[in-house]
């Protein structure tokens, strides 16, 4: 049922690779669908944020996990994207269905600009390139009266036509539809020929060039599809928010990101999607621990909340340290070992 | 075809959750017979973490107080402190946590101006009343109905500060340096606010970037406009730095501050260097609070802490406030207690007395703002204490 013995191009690069997988993705679906009857609303309101962060994620792992180029932009173009569609949505009046793909395509706009300079900088420059662009988009989301300065200004709800978004389980649906589509397109972008260049680029630059891949063409759609993702997440985050700050996007959320994909996995779907669920996780995670111990032990509790930074960065630097391939290096791992079983290799 | 059959399954699946959530019926939350849950946001892992402990020490100290005395209308009060981190980001986790998890009825503190705005619509959505402290006048102009502000905000205190400033000198030249956020910026608007109404202006306005500790680009721009009257809208590193270059200048400029720096916590570090600072606040000094809330303090075993230097008893006595406004609120409301019945209740308060600490609070259907009232201040180094140098008073200056 498991085999991987493939006798086609085609169904060496198929998306869901056997009946196995199949099955475990129809799984998935059910239980995506019905879990919000069992759940409540502050989980659901974590696989909310949890959903927005696989979008995120996806796009920057495209950018530094296939293409290697490393990004510390990442929130600023979710910012671009959360205060575009605030504006179209609230100052001009266009519909969500139409302001989603619009501000992802204005965030990717600015992204193929940004990309630009990644033809001649590389490595920590390209880093640094990338942070002076997002703290030019924080001071100007700070100073435009426009965007209402650190107070931040109100953004609509999500509308489809006369139907509103109003609860956490309509939210669910709503982002988990996109957090799928997001993934499928990906899985789908990276087995192509710009994804296969996106890679090549990735593994040694000069090579690829050598082997007629264009490297201004595929490191600037790059950045633009990088930027494509993180402004549908921006945008998603706003209208889930209702209410969007500069500081909602600051580096914190850009290096979040890139916590994201290290953990997760570099160079992988999979990747993206444990490492966003992990890193939104984790924060959440200590919340039910403080209050599962503070009637019993208040000084323990107390001690996790004053060091939650500090057992955040643990756990990061803990599965560096022991996985450096990440989530997905596990999952690789363990998958191994099961098909291998009983034998060791 | 098969394919197209399953995905057009899918989505007919996912349409009917969609719809079979929207029957979904609301719960009234946070009220029994017995309790009522109240939430308190502060800070404990942020930046401004410092505020956290004695933020939470006065809402719990207050709370045991009301609970002592039956609670309200026979419901006992539950109090639930969480950290919010300060940031927009992490305060909605933590409001999201008290709403949706531990179904809390109102947030009565929430420290964090940026933090307030972010979980407006939250709270909107979930008919939660919340009172935000470091408070903006937007939080009350144009106001909303479901936030209600005890204290006065920046733009208040810095019309005082300008009013007070040209009392003592009718023909005082005014500078003011400010942190380039809107928490300076609503200081530099109620200044020129103030200035235009004094028929006068600011002659001179220095920003300053967030964490920006060296501040002698901006003394030297102040000296340049000869000015005798610095405000400073920063917070204690900032205020601290002014009055360092004070003195490397060896300038004999007055400096007036806000409430955040109007702690005893600058006594350490600065020393005599603080002597004669003044700030604007609208809670009197600690020797000043009367005696029968600090026999309330006494009773609940926490006076000798909040009486000892550097403890930041302002702090501690300002969520003591916000509570007392939310109590006060809960006692309008009557005993059948719903979020709208509530914010009736609060928009009754009138002239509440919250242990003589500060301005008394009154609330209206179209002022959720508490007071606009507050005193200024002024350093003694050599006794590590403030005095108060003007008393409590509105600024003349239109507020709304």
């Amino acid at each position: 049922m498991s085999s991987n013995f493939k006798v086609s191009y085609r169904e060496d690069t198929a998306i869901f690779q056997n009946l196995w997988v199949k099955t475990w993705m129809a799984i998935l679906i059910l239980l995506m669908i019905v879990s919000p009857f069992f759940l409540n609303r502050y989980q659901l309101s974590i696989l909310n944020e949890m959903g927005i962060a696989v979008i995120g994620a996806l796009g920057l792992n495209l950018l530094i996990g296939f293409t290697g180029q490393l990004s510390l932009g990442h929130g600023a173009f979710a910012a671009i994207g959360a205060y575009s569609s605030a504006l179209l949505t609230g100052k001009l009046g266009i519909p969500f269905i139409i302001s989603l793909p619009f501000s992802g395509l204005i965030a990717a706009l600015l992204g193929l600009t940004i990309g630009i300079p990644s033809l001649r900088l590389k490595g920590l420059y390209l880093a640094l390139g990338t942070l002076a662009f997002a703290f030019v988009i924080e001071y100007i989301l700070f100073h435009w009266d426009l965007t209402q300065g650190d107070l931040g200004m109100a953004v609509k709800r999500i509308s489809v036509g006369p139907f509103q978004i109003k609860s956490q389980r309509q939210y669910f649906y709503f982002i988990a539809l996109l957090a799928v589509l997001a993934v499928l397109f990906t899985k789908n972008l990276v087995r192509s020929k710009i994804g296969r260049s996106f890679i090549a680029i990735r593994d040694r630059d000069i090579a690829a060039e050598a082997m007629g891949i264009s490297l201004a063409k595929y490191k600037v759609m790059a950045f633009g599809l990088s930027a494509f993702y993180a402004g549908v997440a921006g945008c998603l985050m706003a209208h889930y928010n209702r209410w969007i700050v500069p500081g909602s996007f600051d580096i914190s959320l850009s290096i979040a990101y890139i916590a994201m994909i290290i953990m997760g996995g570099l160079g992988t779907v999979l990747g993206s999607v444990l490492g966003a669920i992990l890193i939104t996780g984790i924060p959440h995670g200590i919340v039910y621990i403080v209050d599962l111990i503070k009637g019993t032990y208040p000084a323990l509790s107390g001690f996790i909340v004053d060091f939650k930074l500090g057992i955040f960065g643990l756990v990061i630097v803990g599965t560096l340290l022991f996985e450096p391939a990440g989530l997905a290096g596990i999952y690789r791992r363990v998958k191994i070992y099961w098909k291998t079983w009983p034998f060791k290799y | 075809m098969q394919k197209r059959s399953i995905v057009l399954c899918l989505l007919l699946a996912v349409s009917m959750c969609f719809w079979a959530s929207t029957m979904w019926a609301e719960d009234v939350r946070g009220v029994t017979k017995n309790e009522i849950k109240l939430a308190c946001l502060v800070d404990f892992s942020g930046p401004g973490k410092f505020a956290g402990p004695p933020l939470a020490l006065g809402a719990e100290t207050y709370i045991k107080y009301i609970n002592d005395q039956g609670g309200v209308h026979g419901r006992k009060i539950k109090l639930i402190v969480e950290d919010n981190g300060i940031l927009p980001n992490t305060t909605l986790a933590a409001a999201k946590k008290v709403i949706f998890k531990d179904e809390i009825f109102a947030i009565g503190f929430n420290l964090g101006s940026s933090g307030s705005s972010a979980i407006i619509p939250l709270c909107e959505e979930n008919k939660v009343v919340m009172m935000p402290h470091g408070a903006n006048k937007r939080f009350y102009n144009p106001g909303n109905k479901w936030v209600f502000v005890p204290y006065s905000t920046q733009f208040n205190m810095a019309s005082r500060a300008v009013e007070f400033a040209l009392e003592q000198n009718p023909k005082a030249r005014i500078g003011m340096i400010y942190q380039d956020d809107d928490f300076g910026r609503d200081g530099l608007e109620g200044a020129r606010a103030a200035a235009k109404f004094m028929k006068t202006k600011l002659v001179k306005e220095a920003p300053y970037k967030i964490g920006t500790i060296d501040m002698s680009p901006q003394m030297r721009m102040m000296k340049e406009a000869n000015v005798d009257w610095i405000l400073a809208w920063t917070y204690i590193p900032q205020s601290g730095a002014i009055l360092k270059e004070k003195r490397t200048m060896n300038w004999d400029v007055k400096v007036i501050g806000n409430n955040t720096t109007a702690y005893r916590l600058i006594f350490p570090p600065l020393g005599e260097l603080a002597d004669g600072y003044m700030a604007v606040t609208p809670f009197v000094p600690w020797e000043d609070t009367p005696q029968r809330t600090q026999d309330i303090l006494q009773k609940y075993g926490v006076l000798e802490k909040v009486a000892t230097p550097p403890f930041p008893a302002p702090m501690f006595l300002a969520v003591w406030t916000y509570f007392a406004a939310m109590v006060e609120g809960l006692k309008e409301a009557g005993p059948n207690l719903t979020p709208e019945s509530f914010i009736k209740g609060l928009e009754k308060v009138n002239n509440l007395d919250a242990g003589g600490v500060s301005p008394n609070i009154s609330f209206t259907p179209k002022r959720h703002v508490g007071y606009f009232s507050s005193l200024v201040v002024k350093a003694d180094a050599k006794n590590k204490r403030f005095v108060t140098v003007s008393p409590i008073r509105d600024p003349k200056t239109p507020q709304d």
